[in-house]
């Protein structure tokens, strides 16, 4: 296998039951290094359920539903990452080995300044590698800059939304996972965090993972997609292909 | 003047004495009630490690603090672990485990007057035209250093921006790669180590008493109700309010007093701002 389409992230079989529930069925995508990928999807279709299945945040779930005597979380399948099987690698080890998510609706630290979570996302980083990346979001996102100083909770949805995708980067991802990164953004941000999207993964090797409800904003820099309904993979295909799919445009991308 | 002098110094001594249980549950949303006997027990290793085994008096000191960080790590580590989530149970368990360790202190011959630790440096001196001793002055730097500590620590190093990441928001937190168990038992055993610095620093004053267990714990949940549970700000805005409550009743009406003001400012502020002085409304949401 060339490096050029080595799969990074490659998911096999996954099912993931709340309780007797089935949050997410047999679901098989695989992840191309260096490539954008799409996860298209309605509302509880699992998108996210995925993305913290990947990110390993289900572990971290079951363990507290388990404490509680809550909800029984389980799941069956494998999940690769770089060829290594990280079914049951708790989600801090995850993030290490670079699987890093930008969880749904930004959840930025809301009362530590923007800088600080910047320099909280570099957690994992060196002090050199955390000194390249601040300067590398900031110039993605100069929007950032002025402010810096600010609390988060108090910066405005895709001012936060820029500032949960650069603290995702200070954590050094080969992988990133991004759960629903334009939700509720005007379109002229959306237009701007997809194009920032696109740069980030053209300017460093990341691979991308984007989950969408609606897919037209980010269309144009996906270079394959997955349409989930119910849980499972009802569709999927390069961006062209899907393009061209009538029931997928009347569907999901709402054109 | 004498009274600012004096408040100043309860306030701080207040601060001393609570520090280290609203960090704890900033970081790890653990309520340590056993936080009131880890202070006396600090104090009881100092004289055990000075005055029954003859060590010089600042490395006995320092082996006492060692010990009841362990021992915080330890309570962490092997209780409070399987109980994360659930308050009732965190409150209850380590309620439990500070009991066993106040009656066991009891048991093992912590009664009446008798115990106690030398100050830092004996002698008094005068400060604007106040007579005030060395340990009192040794207890507002002090407070006035851990503070100082505290905030550079949560500011610049990443075990304390981990800290902050975690009180904010676990699951963001974890999605960068920091680790809740280890930065809940670092937590916890850091607050066991300021419950002993405040020990160390304070019961010099007095005598070590069982009942000074108790009471630390009260005092430590009457300054977090009233400045917001959990809140950093908030201790030190508490501690100061409840401190000069306390020396002007003191003051002014009696001194049996001092403990009720307390109690009667609990009251107060659950009536009039029940999340506290610094509190949020939503994290008590959240929790429940």
């Amino acid at each position: 296998m060339s490096p050029q389409n080595e799969i990074l992230l490659e998911v096999k079989d996954l099912m993931v039951f709340y309780e007797n529930a089935v949050a997410i069925n047999n679901v098989s995508l695989r992840c191309q290094k260096g490539k954008i990928t799409g996860i298209f999807g309605a509302n509880s279709a699992g998108k996210s359920t995925l993305m913290s299945t990947i990110a390993g945040l289900i572990l971290d779930l079951k363990k507290k539903e388990e404490r509680k005597g809550g909800e029984r979380i389980s799941w069956f399948g494998e999940i690769k990452f770089r060829g290594k099987d990280i079914t049951n690698v708790e989600p801090f080890e995850r993030a290490s080995m670079g699987i890093i998510l930008c969880p749904e609706r930004r959840q930025v630290f809301p009362e530590s300044t923007a800088l600080e979570n910047l320099k909280i996302g570099g957690y994992l980083a060196t002090k050199e590698q955390a000194r390249t990346s601040l300067e590398y979001v900031l110039d993605l996102f100069p929007e950032l800059k002025p402010l810096l100083k600010r609390e988060a909770g108090f910066l405005s949805g895709g001012e936060q939304q820029m500032l949960a995708t650069g603290r995702a980067l200070m954590a050094q991802p080969k992988l990133l996972l991004l759960d629903e990164p334009l939700l509720g953004l005007a379109p002229s941000v959306e237009a701007r965090l997809a194009k920032a999207i696109k740069k980030i993964n053209e300017q460093t090797d990341i691979t991308v993972v984007l989950s969408e409800q609606y897919a037209r904003p980010v269309f144009p820099i996906i270079d394959h997609g997955y349409v989930l309904e119910n849980g499972s993979v009802v569709l999927d295909g390069t961006s062209e292909e899907l393009m061209n799919n009538p029931d997928v445009l009347s569907a999901y991308f709402g054109i | 003047m004498e009274l600012l002098i004096y408040g100043i110094v309860n306030s701080m001594s207040l601060i001393l004495m609570t520090i280290g249980f609203a960090l704890a549950y900033g970081v790890s949303r653990i309520p340590n009630f056993s936080h009131g006997a880890l202070y006396i027990l600090t104090g009881y290793m100092a004289y055990v490690f000075f005055a029954m085994l003859g060590l010089p008096y600042f490395l006995a000191i320092l082996l006492a603090l060692l010990f009841i960080g362990l021992v915080g790590a330890a309570l962490y580590q092997f209780i409070l672990i399987h109980l994360r989530g659930m308050p009732i149970s965190e409150i209850i368990a380590s309620f439990g485990v500070g009991l066993a360790i106040l009656e066991f202190l009891r048991w093992a011959g912590l009664r009446g007057m008798a115990i106690t630790i030398p100050p830092f440096i004996r002698g008094t001196t005068t400060v604007f035209g106040v007579i005030l001793d060395y340990q009192r002055i040794i207890i507002i730097l002090g407070g006035i250093g851990i503070l100082f500590f505290l905030y550079f620590f949560t500011s610049y190093t990443k075990t304390g921006l981990a800290f902050k990441a975690i009180a904010q928001n676990e699951r963001a937190a974890l999605a960068l790669g920091i680790d809740s168990d280890r930065a809940a038992v670092l937590a916890v055993s850091m607050g066991a180590v300021l419950a002993g610095l405040g020990g160390v620093f304070l019961l010099p004053l007095g005598n070590i008493t069982v009942e000074m267990g108790y009471e630390v714990l009260i005092f430590a949940l009457a300054v977090s109700i009233v400045g917001g549970i959990g809140s950093w700000k908030g201790v030190v805005y508490a501690s100061f309010l409840i401190g000069f409550a306390q020396i002007l009743t003191v003051r002014y009406i009696a001194s049996h007093w001092h403990f009720v003001v307390a109690l009667l400012l609990i009251i107060i502020v659950l009536i009039v701002k029940p999340s506290g002085l610094y509190g949020k409304q939503k994290e008590l949401e959240e929790r429940v």
